[in-house]
């Protein structure tokens, strides 16, 4: 063995690992200044601000540690999973800073080379001045354990994934798969290559007892060089097929949480925060899963995680098949480990969608959809009990003019509490737009959502009353009502019920609650109607619930999944339902109620029908 | 006109004879619910456009087999793609992605 | 000569067939899961063509198979095959063993509350058929009201030729039963607008067209051609009906002081259980599979089992009887060839 390559601190086994890291690195950084430039003007003010602020940067930190490092989200999913990610992330950039720690320690004057900490245990001897460092040998090879427990959890789950929670994975590409092997190649290579050095450079508990076994049968030192040399080429290859793989994902979570954070929304089907999301999915495969599509398994391949490799291959045809045939139900979004939002990402491609015909609504007279029946006078209604009373105008939408149900008993309801209301639709009224926007036509909807503006403007209504979560989320996120407080049913119930205005009665019936997709994940509306709920009779609830609640199949999302294809999804949702055996489904949407009622074998029904029966 | 010079108006006779079939077919390879149609007017009597423009899948459907897409592209001005159709239709006809798909077909030759 | 034939289901095509069997010599056992023999003819008033009262037909099956062996309030534990015969456990404790099951479980009628939008349950102005039958029979139904009848409104095709209530077959009686109410509302409202709400009127039967006749020209019934597509409620508690006339092409709407919904056949859930117990197949409709539709109707894919009636499609009730005895034909012609 030359004891002067050694001691130089360089040897040409360095240099796959250089160009790897240099290309690696150029990647990022072009990568990372495209998504910048791409973003809109406002947006790219509202990051470099972000930036800044002291406390969305503390977020940022806290969401690097806990996201890109701990992957905390994991380990509320599957402890397995956690640990398996967490172990190899944390795990292996503790050896980058604990390598780096070394070099600075013992060998200051070397820190500006870059492969030196890399590779430290090939350059250094051991001798008084690095002994004192057997706390850091220690450490490393603590980590690396903790690396190689994982990397052992990541063999296990590519054969059982089910332990780990999931029951269908991604299918690899093939650059995935090259990822794959030479990361898992990476770390016991280097426990080798440590091994076979430890004698000379030092080591601890792991490598030094390798030491021993590899020196018992193989002796020779021959064999040292081959094995730094084999190590790497593993991280050159990793690093270099990095930007055409999954393992992107490592380097665009790092721009994506303070994009996020910035609060940088979809503006553009491919650049800018488009580009970072298809970037970011690391194809873990939790969203395959979570898709409420996934109840026919030929619906697999479309879910988010393949959606994002077709976006980065650029496959129109699958790009557009997979974003059509989405319920928007926006549960990949909400189950998603790194925040993707596959749903929103889907209505992005749909903008790009050409079409010869588009509606005009400019000819709608508003004023013919303004009467008597939707104005508040000025003076007080005279039935009214309550003094301190908001103008309520109700507006039950288009889908709720098919469910009579809920509307008599809203109408009932609303008259046991003696509120001042109007009906903005008795007669038909304009659409919300939500259905348009999910169609990806957002100027039409921009305009149909004006047109209703005028509406509630004129009629000097100080709260918008909505049955349908549909209308209520386009209301919610893309109506400038100011001075109008816009409510769900749901909350507006729970909120009489707690001002003392309406009064339930409890009975035995046992209900489960359905959280309809738009007002759940869509409104992150999840407590008042279990209040109410609970108040009227006892709350089951359902296998999966709440954020992961399962869509009824019934989603206006979806712009392709015909009638007949619907079915085994409304009855894979019923069966979730119905896993604590209720007496009866209870809902918030006329759309959910409408389609779980043609499938359930019990009675399914609105949470203001259940209110009218026990008010 | 007539060669016989005393007719004032063009002919309302639906001429099937000249009906260009193509389009309709690219639209049924779109969206094969197109051919499913059976008239009975659920659509038409709860479509919320209706009141605007006359909106009714049925007869858009109907003017588009006998070659009348100018009436089928006025009457669709307005629609709100809400769903409602949708949700009445008993053949169970996708209208949402008909409407949607009628939109990508037709209506090229009419903006030249 | 004498055998056992099980008949699953007392409604007039278990009747026609255990006077049938009678007739000819066996011991039919008519098992009946409710109190009463009769089925749904039970429950109606008139029957069309020739508005012979149900009552009657009822009455003269009921008297001609008092001999049959009948337990009411009785249904089918579990059946299990033996060599070349059936042992029958009946819920009252009793087994049966024999080689011939006759079906008779018929329908059942479709709910119309699936259908929200039509507002049965929901609004008090909407009713079935069969409530309508059961008011012309008792007087008594405290939806209708008989000083405020100045318009009705018949909705055909509820629960039948539609995707979305899981019933694409047509009903085949809805059409002339909703004439024959409509007439017969007319006789007791004459003052009184009928409106009928139909997509295609399939009237095929003996005389069915006389009375779309008689409709028409009697009674000033108005046919529109269009399917209902939402009902809601005005302050005065009417209900208003929306359709398209299709033929004017265009929507319109009415007022109704009753509303009554045509609602359709759907095979009964007792007979697909039953069925599922010796695994006869379903067909696509829902109902019992015959070996054939065209020549061996009655005649099941397993020995020894027939069906009769309603449990195989919609059927009117001369076709029901038809078939009942079609079927007793089949068994006794088993039974003498096995001899």
């Amino acid at each position: 063995m030359n004891n002067v390559t050694h001691l130089s601190g360089y040897n040409n086994f360095v240099l796959p690992f250089m160009i790897g890291m240099i290309f690696v690195l150029s990647c990022c950084a072009i990568g990372a200044v495209r998504v910048i430039l791409e973003l809109p003007a406002s947006d790219k003010k509202k990051f470099f601000l972000s930036l800044i602020n002291p406390k969305i940067m503390a977020q940022n930190v806290r969401d690097w540690f806990c996201d890109c490092l701990f992957h905390v989200k994991l380990w509320k999913r599957n402890k397995l999973l956690g640990y398996m990610h967490s172990s190899i992330a944390f795990g292996w950039f503790m050896i980058i800073l604990l390598g780096h720690i070394e070099v600075f320690l013992y060998t200051p004057d070397r820190i500006h080379k870059l492969w030196y900490p890399i590779f430290f245990r090939y350059f250094v001897a051991v001798n008084d001045n690095t002994m004192q460092g057997s706390f850091f040998f220690f450490l490393m090879d603590f980590f690396l354990l903790i690396i190689l427990s994982g990397i052992l959890l990541a063999l296990v789950k590519r054969v059982r994934s089910r332990a780990f929670g999931m029951r269908r994975t991604t299918r690899l590409s093939f650059t995935d798969r090259i990822g794959l092997y030479s990361l898992w190649l990476i770390f016991p290579l280097r426990l080798l290559a440590e091994g076979f050095t430890a004698d000379i450079s030092g080591g601890s508990f792991l490598t030094m007892s390798l030491n021993h076994v590899l020196h018992s049968f193989l002796g020779s030192e021959m064999n040292m060089l081959p094995t730094w040399w084999a190590y790497s080429l593993t991280l050159g290859t990793f690093m270099c097929i990095l930007p055409f793989s999954r393992y992107m994902h490592i380097p665009a979570e790092i721009l994506l949480i303070p994009m996020r954070n910035a609060g940088i929304l979809i503006t553009h089907s491919r650049k800018g925060v488009s580009r970072l999301y298809v970037h970011t999915c690391p194809g873990c495969g939790v969203c395959i899963d979570a898709c409420p599509m996934g109840a026919v398994k030929a619906n697999n391949k479309d879910a988010t995680v393949y959606l994002n490799r077709q976006l980065k291959r650029g496959n129109q045809r699958r790009i557009n098949e997979i974003s059509e045939k989405c319920l928007l139900c926006g549960k990949c979004s909400a189950v998603c480990q790194v925040g993707v939002e596959g749903d929103k990402l889907r209505i992005a491609q749909r903008t790009q969608i050409k079409y010869n015909l588009s509606p005009d609504y400019s000819k709608i007279d508003v004023n013919s959809l303004i009467n008597t029946n939707n104005i508040f006078v000025n003076t007080a209604n005279k039935n009214v009990s309550y003094t301190e009373n908001k103008k309520v105008l109700y507006f039950a939408g288009c889908m709720t003019s098919l469910t009579p149900s809920i509307r008599k008993s809203m109408v009932s309801i609303l008259n046991k509490s003696g509120v001042d209301w109007r009906f903005m639709d008795e007669e038909g009224g304009i659409c919300c737009g939500r259905p348009m926007w999910m169609a990806g036509r957002l100027e039409q909807a921009k305009q149909m959502a004006e047109k209703n503006t005028e509406i509630i403007k004129t009629s000097g209504a100080d709260m918008l009353l909505l049955s349908c979560p549909i209308c209520y989320r386009i209301f919610k996120e893309r109506y400038s009502l100011e001075g109008v407080e816009v409510l769900h049913h749901t909350e507006y119930i729970d909120r009489l019920v707690s001002e003392g205005r309406l009064n339930l009665s409890r009975s035995d019936t046992r209900y489960v609650y359905h959280d309809p997709c738009e007002l759940g994940r869509g409104c992150n509306i999840y407590e008042q109607p279990r209040h109410v709920v609970s108040a009227v009779g006892e709350l089951v609830e359902a296998a999966k619930n709440g954020k992961e609640s399962v869509c009824c199949g019934g989603s206006l999302g979806s712009l392709t999944l015909g009638f007949d294809k619907r079915k085994p999804l409304t009855e894979n949702a019923l069966a979730n339902l119905t896993a604590g055996s209720p007496d009866a489904i209870v809902t918030a949407c006329p759309l959910c109620q409408s389609t779980f009622g043609r499938y359930s074998d019990r009675p399914v029904k609105d949470i203001a029908q259940i209110v009218d029966e026990n008010s | 006109m007539s060669m016989f010079g005393f007719r004032i108006s063009p002919s309302s006779t639906i001429d099937l004879d000249k009906v260009d079939r193509n389009r309709f077919k690219k639209l049924c390879a779109l969206e094969p619910d197109a051919s499913k149609c059976m008239a009975c007017g659920s659509c038409s009597a709860t479509c919320s456009a209706s009141e605007f423009s006359g909106m009714s899948v049925r007869k858009v459907l109907l003017c588009l087999q006998q070659g009348r897409e100018k009436e089928a592209y006025a009457m669709m001005s307005s629609c709100m793609l809400c769903g409602k159709c949708l949700m009445v239709c008993p053949r169970g006809i996708n209208t949402r992605h008909l409407i949607l798909s009628i939109s990508r077909i037709y209506g090229k030759e009419e903006s030249i | 000569m004498n055998e056992i034939v099980v008949i699953i289901g007392g409604g007039i095509a278990g009747l026609e067939a255990a006077r049938q069997l009678l007739a000819l010599g066996h011991s039919p056992i008519v098992i009946e899961k409710s109190d009463h023999l009769g089925g749904h003819v039970a429950d109606w008033h008139k029957l069309f063509p020739d508005m012979k009262p149900a009552k009657d037909i009822v009455d003269e099956l009921v008297s001609s198979s008092k001999d049959a062996n009948i337990f009411l309030h009785t249904e089918i534990s579990f059946i299990n095959r033996l060599k070349d015969r059936y042992n029958i456990m009946l819920s009252n404790g009793i087994s049966i063993t024999s080689r011939y099951i006759l079906f008779t479980t018929g329908f059942r009628l479709f709910d119309a509350a699936k259908k929200e939008e039509y507002g049965y349950g929901v609004y008090n102005q909407v009713i079935t058929n069969q409530d309508l039958e059961k008011w012309f029979n008792t007087s008594k139904d405290s939806r209708i009201d008989n000083s405020a009848m100045k318009a009705v409104g018949f909705v055909h095709c509820v629960g039948s030729r539609d995707e979305k209530a899981r019933n694409t077959q047509c009903s085949k009686v809805c059409c002339i039963t909703a004439i024959k109410q409509a007439i017969e509302l007319k006789e007791k409202f004459p003052d009184a607008e009928i409106y009928c709400f139909y997509m295609d009127l399939r009237l095929f039967g003996k005389k069915f067209e006389d009375f779309y006749i008689k409709a028409q020209r009697d009674c000033g019934i108005h046919f529109i051609r269009g399917r209902v597509s939402e009902v809601s409620e005005n302050i005065d508690g009417k209900v208003i009906v929306k359709a398209e006339d299709t033929l004017a092409g265009r929507p319109m709407k009415v007022t109704l002081d009753l509303l009554v919904l045509m609602s359709g056949m759907v095979c009964n859930p007792d007979s697909t259980r039953v069925a599922g117990m010796m695994s006869l197949p379903i067909d696509s409709d829902g109902f019992l599979r015959s070996t054939d539709n065209v020549s061996r109707n009655t005649v099941s894919p397993k020995n020894g089992i027939f069906y009769a009636g309603a449990c195989t499609g919609p059927k009117t009730v001369p076709e029901t009887l038809a078939e009942a005895r079609s079927a007793v034909l089949e068994i006794h012609n088993s039974i003498i060839s096995r001899r």
